[in-house]
């Protein structure tokens, strides 16, 4: 104890002036250095039993191999390469693509691991080499475009009607989709014939299916769950309205002149007035009916409404058929 | 005539000042005479270029067109004693001291027309047509005018749409069940149709065709004068609107027969296709036109079924109600019923002033000191500001 407590006396007297000597002593004389080993280092109070730990075991990488497009040839064929649709993958296309949203001023994104370029649809699989190699592979099964139809004018008057239908591809564990069976036809109705009640009937029967400003007939059916039934369905469609439109109900002589939609001459008072007027106190069997011309201004006047022009034709045919316009 | 004042004491204003006028037109017109001689020189020497002196329209032609004419004070009171020219302009002619009618080109081309037209074929239907205030009334005027100098019946309605919008009496009808008699109105119109013809009636001699019974008492033979058909409908009003309907009958058979000439006009003639009246019927419902009995009558006679005659008919928008107002045209005015009714018939559109006719307008004015102020280009703010529209330039020169 002694032996130790000159130690650390002589040791401060070796580094401090006086003034540390008396407050050494004092703090000698106040604490109780604890007993200390003098080879030993101190241990740490765990108060924790500490486990044993598992060594983590290193997950071995293989190294990155370098991209595919480091070693394809400047010629080589690319429809090899990518040879039908799939996505969008980096080290296939040799290609220094960017794509994405970056800050200002900074590079888009390049295209590896960039999610955006695989989100999109590509068409790497439809360059025009592969689309005329496939045509050309295809040829051999095809006729000759026949001869007459070159322009749409000359094969629209072959084939009036029009079939639409949509093919989906898709990835799905079903190739089939709805929609595939919906099928459309179309064809003007001018390339129908008709009469004036047929006309009348058949666009009643197909109600809003015709289009009054472009006059085309649109039949869609989708009513049968496949494509080809669909269009026979279609087209029997077609056939019954139009042979439906031919036939006159036994009902339809009832309809009244409140139920006529277009103002018609003949069927009207007009008609009755001007020919009593023109055969007024005639003694010959022989009617005089109106003049054409006449009728047509009326039927004029009351189908396209009044305006300046049809009134002025009606009072000049009046005026002609009264016979007292100015000579 | 003291049986027919009588009966008129209590009646409106409108029929008072008729029956007053009636009486004093024959002792006035020698009075008449004498002040159109007192009014401004109405020679030709002294003619301004907007007059012309030739006075009998059947002689107007495109020389005269635009151009004023003077009806003299006692054919003014015999056409338009019962209406027939507007209030206002009815009021102009008071402050000017002469009856001046512009002749326009409507007015000339309907009576081509009329002279034009073989009176041995059904009557011709004109029917005049035109935007507010363009002159479809005055166009009539004129016309009428011509009928009264040419010998014509005259069967003329001023304005039908009163007998629809603000009858002075509506009353059951005794013959037929679920109609309407105006008999009031009827017989204003009687006295009406009376002062126009009355001389012409006198000459014609006319006589009815057949027994009408009104009542167990009361019966005009056949073969009785028209007049007395008249007399009899004015001093009996409760028969007034069966004596128009006879009296109609009767002038429509007259003139097929070829004793006499009639010239219908009737203004405001789609009042009689209007949905509805301002009539009540007595369950409180609004009649339609059709349920009136003056209407069938003056549908008769503009049919095509008769001879020796000429109708003007005008359709006016004024004549409808609100929602009936859309346009002037003549299809849309009369309905489909309507233009079966007339067609075919001849439609003459009346339009707004000519740049002739508009400053021979503003001279007249000028000639009579009615536009006193005239600062440079006040005839151009004029013409900008009424648009050359008849009725708005009369409004816009008017008094206060």
């Amino acid at each position: 104890m002694a032996a130790n407590l000159t130690r650390l006396l002589e040791h401060n007297l070796r580094n401090s002036s006086a003034a540390t000597v008396q407050r050494g002593v004092r703090l000698f004389n106040t604490q109780q250095q604890p007993e200390a080993n003098d080879d030993e280092e101190f241990r740490v109070l765990n108060l924790r039993t500490v486990k044993q730990q598992a060594r983590r075991r290193e997950i071995k990488k293989d190294a990155v191999q370098p991209p595919r497009t480091a070693r394809m040839a400047v010629d080589q064929d690319w429809t090899a390469v990518w040879s039908g649709p799939r996505s969008f993958h980096p080290a296939s296309v040799p290609l220094p693509l960017r794509q994405g949203y970056t800050e200002r001023g900074a590079a888009a994104p390049s295209k590896y691991a960039n999610a955006e370029l695989m989100k999109i649809p590509n068409f790497l699989h439809l360059t025009p080499p592969a689309i005329r190699q496939q045509c050309e592979a295809i040829k051999k099964f095809c006729t000759p475009w026949p001869k007459g139809l070159e322009s749409e004018a000359k094969w629209k008057r072959h084939f009036p009607i029009e079939v639409l239908s949509t093919d989906y591809c898709h990835s799905l564990p079903t190739i089939r989709h709805p929609e595939a069976r919906r099928v459309t036809i179309t064809l003007r109705l001018s390339d129908l014939q008709f009469d004036a009640h047929a006309k009348d009937k058949f666009l009643r029967l197909v109600g809003d299916r015709y289009n009054q400003e472009t006059g085309v007939l649109t039949f869609m059916t989708d009513r049968c769950p496949t494509r080809k039934q669909n269009y026979d369905y279609a087209l029997y469609l077609l056939t019954a309205c139009y042979h439906e439109s031919f036939v006159t109900e036994p009902w339809e002589n009832s309809k009244s002149e409140a139920d006529m939609e277009v103002y018609l001459f003949e069927r009207n008072q007009a008609k009755k007035s001007a020919e009593a007027i023109l055969n007024w106190d005639s003694k010959s069997e022989e009617k005089i009916a109106a003049s054409p011309s006449y009728a047509a201004s009326v039927e004029q006047l009351i189908n396209e409404g009044e305006n300046e022009y049809n009134i002025a034709k009606y009072k000049e045919e009046v005026l002609k058929m009264l016979n007292i316009g100015v000579q | 005539m003291k049986m027919f004042r009588k009966q008129f004491g209590n009646l409106s204003r409108i029929s008072t000042h008729l029956q007053r006028n009636a009486i004093a037109s024959s002792a006035s017109s020698r009075t008449a005479e004498m002040s159109t001689n007192v009014a401004p020189a109405l020679d030709a020497a002294a003619l301004d270029e907007f007059r012309t002196a030739v006075a009998n329209p059947g002689e107007h032609s495109e020389l005269q067109a635009a151009k004023f004419y003077t009806i003299p004070v006692e054919q003014k009171k015999q056409i338009f004693t019962g209406g027939g020219l507007p209030k206002q302009y009815e009021q102009q002619i008071k402050t000017f001291t002469e009856t001046c009618l512009m002749v326009r080109s409507p007015g000339l081309e309907l009576l081509q027309y009329i002279k034009n037209a073989d009176l041995t074929k059904p009557a011709v239907r004109y029917v005049l047509y035109g935007d507010n205030g363009v002159g479809k009334t005055l166009t009539m005027a004129h016309v009428l005018h011509y009928g009264a100098l040419n010998d014509f019946v005259l069967v003329h309605v001023p304005w039908a749409p009163n007998w629809m919008k603000r009858p002075k009496e509506a009353a059951n009808a005794s013959g037929n069940e679920g109609f309407i008699d105006l008999p009031f109105d009827a017989a204003a119109w009687l006295v009406h149709f009376k002062n126009q013809n009355a001389q012409l009636l006198q000459k014609l001699q006319l006589k009815t065709s057949k027994e009408y019974v009104w009542s167990k008492r009361e019966s005009t033979p056949a073969g009785a004068s028209l007049i007395e058909l008249i007399e009899h409908g004015i001093a009996r009003i409760k028969y007034a609107s069966e004596t128009t309907a006879a009296l109609i009958s009767e002038l429509k058979q007259l003139a097929t027969n070829k004793q006499c000439k009639i010239m219908v006009a009737i203004d405001g003639y789609n009042a009689f296709f209007h949905p509805i009246t301002r009539i009540f019927s007595d369950n409180k419902q609004r009649v339609s036109p059709d349920r009136i009995t003056l209407t069938q009558p003056f549908l008769d006679i503009t049919s095509y079924d008769w001879t020796n005659g000429v109708c003007i008919l005008s359709v006016d928008k004024i004549a409808m109600t609100e929602g009936f107002m859309d346009s002037y045209m003549p299809r849309y005015l009369l309905g489909k019923e309507g233009f079966e009714h007339l067609d075919p018939f001849v439609p003459i559109h009346v339009e707004n002033y000519t740049e002739k006719e508009f400053m021979s307008y503003i001279n007249y004015y000028l000639d009579r000191h009615w536009i006193s102020k005239t600062p440079p280009g006040f005839e151009k703010h004029l013409k900008f500001m009424s648009n050359m529209n008849p009725y708005t330039l009369m409004q816009l020169v008017r008094g206060l």
